[in-house]
This record gives C-alpha cells, structure tokens and sequence, in this order.
C-alpha cells in the first residue's frame, strides 16, 4: 500500500511518537499510516487512533495518480476514467485549467458539421513550450531506451533553464538535447555527443554549445568520462561476450593508467581497446564495426591501436584465454 | 624584433620616471611590503645589504637619474631563447637575494615586472630595471649610494621555485581602425592588389600585404579590422599601410581610434600536464570536455584571459587587450601547472 506517486514531498504531519518516521501513503483509505507503530496520523492530533480500527480519522489525502480503472480490459474503448491524466504538478506550474473534450452524439455539432465548442483551449499556454519540450524529451529518450529516472532528471533540468531564461535565445530543441546529455552524466551512465546526435536533429557542435552554457547557468559541473562507462554498451552492441568485454575494459583502464594515449578522447580508447580484445578473442570484430558503433572513424581508432599495440601483453588481464596469442595480433 | 625593444623601451622610460618621482621613501608606493623587512632610511642599508648579499663588489655612485642607455638591445626573437636561458639564471639570483626582504605570493604587478625582466636580459642592469613596487623598497638605498653594483638587482619577490622563466609569445594581434569615410569597395577591389571581394560571401574587401604579414577586412563604412600582426606596433604600422592603400585609391582616408581588441600568445612550460587533476580541483574555472575539444578551456578571472592548456604542455592565452594580462596570466598559472606535473 506504499505511495507510489511521483516525487512526493513531504507531508509536514508526522507521527507523534515517532518524529522521525516517514509516513506511508494508505492509498486504500487515503491516510497517512507511521510505520512504526501503525498511528494514523491527521492534522488535528485528537482525531489519532490505531490503523486497525474500521473507523479512520486522520485527514484524506487526494491521491493524484490517474484513476484506477485505466487498465480494465474487458471494456474495449471506452475508458471511464473520469479524473484525466495523472497530473505532473512539480513540472508544469498547475494543470487546473479547465478543458473541454471533444463530443460525442448529435448534440455537440452545430448546423455546418462543425463541433461546438470547437478546439479545447489552449491550457497553460505560458508553459506550452515546456510540454512540447517534455515530450520531445520522452521520444528522443525513447529512441535509446532510456529509463524514467533519466527522463525525469532531464525535464528538471530543462525546467531549470527555462524558468532562468538565460538560454532563451537557444533553440528548445537544442536545450532539451543537451539536458539529456547531462541527465546521461549525471546518473552515472554518460551517452556520447554523437549518440545523442544521433535522436536529435540537432548538430554536435550546438548540442555541446548549449552544454557549456547549461553547466554555466546551472552553476554545476559533471564528472569526467572514463573509458569504463562505454564498454557494457558497446560490447553489447557488437555481441561480445563478456569475457571480452571485461578484457576491453581491463586494457583501457591499464593503457591510460600508464599514460600510453596522452590527450586521446576516452570514446577512442575504449573503441581501439575493444579492437585488441576482439581481435585477441574467437569474437573478432573489424575496425569499421566498431566504428560505426562507437561513432569513432576507423582512422581514429588505428591511431589509437598503434599507441597501445607496443604494450599489448601487459594491458591483458592476467587470466584472459587468447584465441589469437598476443604476438599475432594485427599490427596496423 | 623592433616592435618589442621599442615597448620595453617605452615601458622603462615611463617606470624609470616613476623611479625619479618615488625618490623619497615612501611606503605607500609598496604597500605589499611587510613592515618587519622595510628599511628606514637612517639606518645603514649598505651594511645589511653587505652582510645578506654575496657579490658586493663595489659601491657605484649616486643614482638619481635613471639612465637607461646601457639597457642590451637584444630583444631579437633569436636571442630570445638565450636570454630566456640566461635571464632564468639570473632571476634565481635576484630571488634569492630578495627571497630575504619580503617572503610573498606573487603580486600581480611584480610579476609583470619580474618577467619584462627577465625578458629584459641581464640583470646586471636590472637593478636600475622599473618597478614601481620595488621604488620604495630601492629608494633608500639611493641617496646612499647603492652598494650592490652590476649584479644582484632589486627584483621583486618570488622565491626561485615560483619563477617561470617563460615569456609567452604573441601570435596574433588583432585591431580595429576607423577610416572616417565612406568606401566603394568594388573600386577598391579592382584596383588594389591582393585584394578579394565577394559580396555575396562577405560584405568586406579582404586585402593582404606582405610586411608586415597581414590580413585587413575593410568595410564600406570605413571602418577595418586588421588581423595576423606578431605585435602591437606591427598592427600598428600594418594598419597604417592599408589606410595608405586605401588614401592613394582616391579616398580621403584618416586613421581615428586604432584599438587593440584582442591578443593571442603561446607557450610551452615543457613538461606534460594532467588535464584530469586541473578539472577536478579548478572546476569553477576550467572546462575539460575531451569529445568536443582536446584541450583544457580555463577561464581566468583576473586578469580576464582564456587559456588553452593541452596535455603536451602547450598552452595558449587569448582574450587579452594588453601584452602585460598576457604575461600575468602566464605566471598566474605556472605555479597551478606545475602542480599538476606528471611524472
């Protein structure tokens, strides 16, 4: 029965004994349950009696989610949700404006066949470029299956900088592209420039300008990438085991540990990394594959193999089983 | 090369006149001066100079005006290595004697000084070297005929391991000019040399000329843009040639408010870097984003320069109106450089 609407704050009711206890959403009976010692907890502190009891007095509360009945099955079309969408309050400042659906029957058309009271009016036109970037950010994220967790941090920072306004000469588009990147970042699991690109229409030059002035506005900063956080992706991309995949990341980590690619961007690294594991492996995957999947040219991720090549047999792990021993593999 | 003898040159008339005006102590001329290492003018400077210093030779005669005619000309950029060697050499020197007087962080003002020094050449005439923070601490020496002779100047104040001994050189000078006429740009595209015009490309005739080597944007309102020029008096005359174009094509050009708008040096601290360590303790300043730029952007909050710095060691400061910001910068970052070595 726990809460499960979105980024809830906190209530200010806590329990009396228990101060520090959150309190646990009854979505049953719309209370506020301490987990401690089952009170359940209202505003007014003489109304406090024991969960168990059939006859509840502390305070409802609204419950926000979207009406239960939207996954019946057995009725086909019509969904009698009566209370709408779920409502999205910590993003678009108040969805209680008024709306009018289209009708259905005779009664709701005009001589002409036109519907009366025709297009439902625009709601909450101050943020209705913030929606259309909100759901330009859901597709974009779509397209390279991002979790929820990551979407929602992007909408937060776009929300960020658009209600600063700093940015507002920029291109939405380009904004919320950038947002995703940084949400990549953040969470820990960072997406190329290229990657990006690759769902946006918006080019790599605009998408890391729109970065540096984000970072600026927001007065954050992100970590640096390493060559680790490429490697489960791109290796799962070119269906590497995982033996591979850990001998790749095992390479990268030592070739820039002993300073073998001074100034080399880490993409480049880990692609010319998985080179040498793949090609050391029974999986051999050409410099080409791995580049389209890197976004690395093929050039690159040669020059980047030279510079490690020389000091193959230490980058290996110890207890890697080689297909190809090490001095047969390709010199380039 | 001409152009920077005849700044330095400029520069150390203008201090040496500072020099003259400072002759009586004065404190207030130096204010980062510790108290514990000011030396009253009653006492005998000569005798603590004498005792701290090694090379007192000789006991030179009263110096009451600056006289810069022994100044060496070999501003040459061919020389410049030399005297960059050389002069490393003697700033460790100077440090070490004024180590003694005055143990402080590198003021920005001294720093500047400290590297025309060093730029300057040989510190047997850097005693006399401009600076208007060391006028104080100098000037009671002078009535009473200063002690140290030809060798160990009054150079301020960074201990040895702080000098860089570097000097940024300029690559690239761009300045603005007004003209103060209407031009016809097509008249001037036919008819000078070495010029293009492609309006539809870009509203300006690019002109080029081969001493110095530059390039000119010239618009239709009169206004320029000269861009490629290694120092300021070379912009300068640079400039001044395209106005000369310009005048003999027929229109009644004049040369109003030449400015320098930007300008970019370079350097080498001659060891590599580690980029990862500078982002990480300097974030509020530097921007490190391997996939869009190899380089590190650092932005420099006083004075107002941007500097790439690359993993070779390479660095480049840009954004500067004065040559002096870029020489501050260069020393501001030495020391943070220097930190982030990598062995």
């Amino acid at each position: 029965m726990a809460s499960t609407s979105r980024l809830d704050a906190l209530p200010r009711v806590t329990c009396p004994n228990h101060p520090d206890a959150i309190l646990v959403e009854d979505y049953r009976a719309g209370d506020m349950i301490c987990p401690e010692c089952g009170l359940v907890v209202g505003t007014d502190e003489n109304d406090l009696v024991p969960a168990f009891s059939f006859i509840t007095a502390g305070d409802r509360v609204i419950d926000v989610g979207s009406e239960w009945r939207t996954f019946s099955n057995d009725k086909a079309t019509k969904d009698p949700s009566r209370v709408g969408d779920s409502q999205n309050p910590l993003l678009s400042d108040g969805d209680l404006s008024t709306m009018i659906g289209k009708g259905t029957g005779a009664a709701s058309f005009d001589e002409f066949g036109n519907s009366k009271y025709q297009n439902r009016r625009t709601m909450s036109s101050s943020d209705r470029a913030m929606m259309n970037a909100f759901k330009e950010i859901t597709t974009m994220a779509d397209r390279i299956n991002l979790p929820r967790n990551i979407v929602d941090r992007t909408n937060n920072l776009f929300k960020q900088v658009y209600e600063q306004k700093s940015l507002k000469g920029r291109a939405n588009d380009a904004i919320a592209s950038a947002c995703l990147y940084i949400a990549c970042r953040q969470e820990g699991v960072p997406r190329t420039f290229k990657e990006i690109c690759a769902v946006s229409r918006i080019s790599k030059k605009e998408i890391g300008r729109c970065f540096k002035l984000i970072l600026k506005a927001l007065e954050t900063s992100v970590d640096l990438i390493t060559t680790g956080d490429f490697m489960s992706r791109f290796c799962s991309n070119l269906c590497l085991p995982k033996q591979v995949q850990m001998a790749a990341t095992h390479i990268a980590r030592k070739a820039v540990e002993l300073d073998l690619v001074p100034g080399r961007s880490p993409i480049s690294v880990a692609a010319a990394a998985i080179y040498m594991a793949s090609q050391a492996s029974a999986e051999k995957r050409t410099q080409k594959e791995i580049g389209d999947i890197a976004g690395v040219a093929d050039v690159t991720i040669r020059q980047s193999y030279r510079l490690i090549y020389p000091r193959a047999p230490d980058l290996f792990p110890t207890d890697f089983k080689f297909d190809t021993p090490v001095d047969k593999l390709p010199q380039l | 090369m001409e152009g920077e003898e005849t700044y330095l040159d400029l520069f150390l008339a203008r201090c040496a006149a500072q020099d003259d005006l400072a002759l009586p102590r004065s404190p207030l001329l130096s204010p980062i001066v510790p108290y514990d290492v000011y030396i009253p003018n009653s006492s005998n400077p000569e005798t603590t100079f004498n005792s701290q210093l090694e090379e007192v030779t000789e006991i030179s005669g009263n110096f009451s005006s600056v006289d810069l005619s022994f100044l060496p000309d070999e501003l040459t950029q061919e020389n410049k290595d030399q005297t960059v060697i050389r002069s490393k050499h003697e700033t460790e020197e100077n440090c070490k004697t004024e180590s003694w007087q005055s143990r402080l962080p590198l003021p920005s003002q001294q720093d500047v000084d400290l590297v025309l020094n060093s730029s300057g050449g040989s510190s047997s005439h850097s005693h006399l070297h401009p600076g208007d923070a060391n006028s104080a601490q100098r000037s009671p020496e002078k009535p009473h005929s200063l002690p140290l002779a030809s060798i160990t100047p009054m150079t301020p104040v960074t201990p040895v391991s702080e000098c860089s001994g570097i000097v940024p050189q300029l690559q690239n000078i761009v300045s603005t000019v007004n003209l103060a006429c209407k031009l016809d740009l097509k008249k001037i595209a036919l008819h000078a040399k070495n010029a293009e015009y492609n309006p539809k490309r870009f509203a300006a005739v690019i002109m080029r000329i081969r001493e110095p080597r530059t390039t000119a944007l010239i618009f239709s309102s009169g206004k320029m843009v000269c861009t490629g020029a290694k120092s300021e008096e070379q912009s300068r005359l640079a400039a001044r040639k395209y106005a000369r174009v310009v005048q003999k094509l027929g229109f009644p050009a004049r040369f109003l408010d030449f400015k320098i708008q930007n300008m970019v040096g370079s350097c080498d601290v001659r060891f590599p870097i580690r980029l990862e360590g500078l982002v990480l303790t300097h974030q509020q300043f530097s921007s490190y984003e391997p996939e869009l730029f190899p380089g590190l952007i650092y932005r420099m909050v006083k004075p107002r320069i941007v500097l790439l710095i690359f993993v070779s060691g390479k660095v480049v400061l840009t954004g500067a109106k004065e040559r002096s910001e870029i020489y501050e910068a260069f020393e501001n970052i030495y020391p943070i450089l220097k930190g982030f070595k990598k062995t």
